[in-house]
């Protein structure tokens, strides 16, 4: 299936914004004003799904028009763009979303068309694949790994450089006592 | 700026295409899914996380009402996202000396694509047909796709250290350990801040 490589999903939702002329924010200047806000970092509410490994939003207002002698043409809506790479199955991650970040959810999703909330997470995730566009092409550098695999994988790489730094010099003996130490610490960070 | 996360760059760019040439591209990502050697270049270049191409037939956009006009399209479009390492100017450059051939058989099909070589008609399309980013988030926004694969090689090492040292006396040890830091030397570059530039 192509939305699928290795052990990572690649997700492409597009979904229709509401268009209301009465409105006094335009719903997708909304869009755009809640993500501009949205943190980035550990704080993301991506952060708190755990297994997303990047992930997008655009809103995308129109198609662009190349130049003659392509035709012009216009979008009769506007589109949310969302694009997740994860780990794991569609459902589970659908419905961590609706389950884990609601809030975060419903502040994006309510501006778009038929958007159902996500007290029913199973709604959501219905109304979700209706919006899902199937992958034509997908390519994963790293599918074997999750997020959490990792993210462990890059603190055990610091903590080595730095022992390996500390124990220059040393006797065998001792080298051999410190690398005991420092397993039991990267065992006990892995189950963490 | 937004498609900046750390050392993750977010492109997103569509193209339009005439609907008859779609099954035609349909068919090269078919082949190049299944064919894996013809992959080679983009593996080896090694600075994509995650992209993905995307092919809207042009009655294909999602329609969630009777009270959502209906689009009134003669093209179909291609998106196409990427998740790279590096700058922009980078990527683009990297793409046109490496993938040449790669690239026109996926964009030839779009109208008004003026190939990837000369550099320069080629970045002017692309920054025409991009979208930029309302957000992005990426889980290790500090380390490169070649980071994290160094990572996972350090991490095998180590285990593999571990497990071949359990009862190994102290001489035997600084042996393997030696043959360890030879193995792992060349992964243990710090990940720091992102690039700056464009």
């Amino acid at each position: 299936m192509a939305n699928q490589s290795g052990n990572v999903y690649g997700l492409t939702i597009l979904s229709p914004i509401i268009d209301d002329p009465r409105a006094e924010v335009s719903h997708d200047c909304a869009i755009r004003d809640y993500l501009a806000s949205l943190p980035r970092d550990h704080r993301s509410p991506f952060a708190k799904l755990g297994s997303t490994h990047l992930a997008r939003m655009v809103v995308m207002d129109d198609v662009i028009f190349v130049g003659a002698p392509a035709r012009e043409e216009h979008l009769q809506s506007k589109y949310l763009v969302f694009e997740s790479n994860f780990d794991g199955d569609l459902d589970t991650y659908l419905r961590r979303m609706a389950e884990d970040i609601p809030t975060e959810v419903d502040a994006v999703w309510r501006h778009c068309i038929g958007y159902p909330g996500v007290r029913d997470a199973a709604a959501f995730a219905a109304y979700m694949k209706k919006c899902q566009l199937e992958t034509t092409f997908y390519f994963a550098d790293v599918n074997d790994k999750t997020v959490g695999q990792t993210l462990h994988a890059l603190r055990v790489q610091a903590g080595v450089a730095e022992f390996i730094a500390a124990q220059q010099g040393k006797p065998a003996a001792e080298i051999q006592a410190a690398f005991q130490q420092l397993m039991e610490k990267v065992r006990r960070e892995g189950k963490g | 700026m937004t498609n900046i996360n750390g050392k993750a760059y977010a492109m997103t760019a569509i193209t339009p295409m005439k609907a008859w040439k779609s099954p035609i591209l349909r068919l090269f990502f078919f082949i190049l899914g299944h064919v894996k050697p013809l992959q080679a270049d983009l593996v080896n270049l090694s600075f994509i996380h995650f992209a993905r191409w995307v092919l809207i037939g042009r009655s294909k956009f999602p329609r969630l009402s009777e009270s959502q006009p209906q689009e009134q399209l003669r093209y179909d479009y291609l998106l196409f996202f990427s998740n790279f390492n590096g700058t922009w100017n980078q990527y683009i450059d990297a793409f046109s000396d490496v993938l040449e051939r790669g690239l026109n058989l996926v964009w030839r099909w779009s109208e008004k694509y003026p190939g990837a070589r000369p550099v320069t008609p080629f970045k002017r399309y692309i920054a025409m047909v991009q979208f930029d980013t309302d957000y992005y988030y990426t889980a290790y926004p500090r380390a490169t796709t070649n980071d994290v694969k160094a990572a996972h090689r350090v991490n095998a090492a180590l285990e593999d250290l571990a497990r071949q040292s359990a009862s190994m006396s102290a001489e035997q040890f600084g042996a393997a350990y030696t043959r360890f830091l030879v193995a792992v030397q060349g992964d243990l570059g710090a990940t720091g801040v992102g690039p700056v530039g464009t």
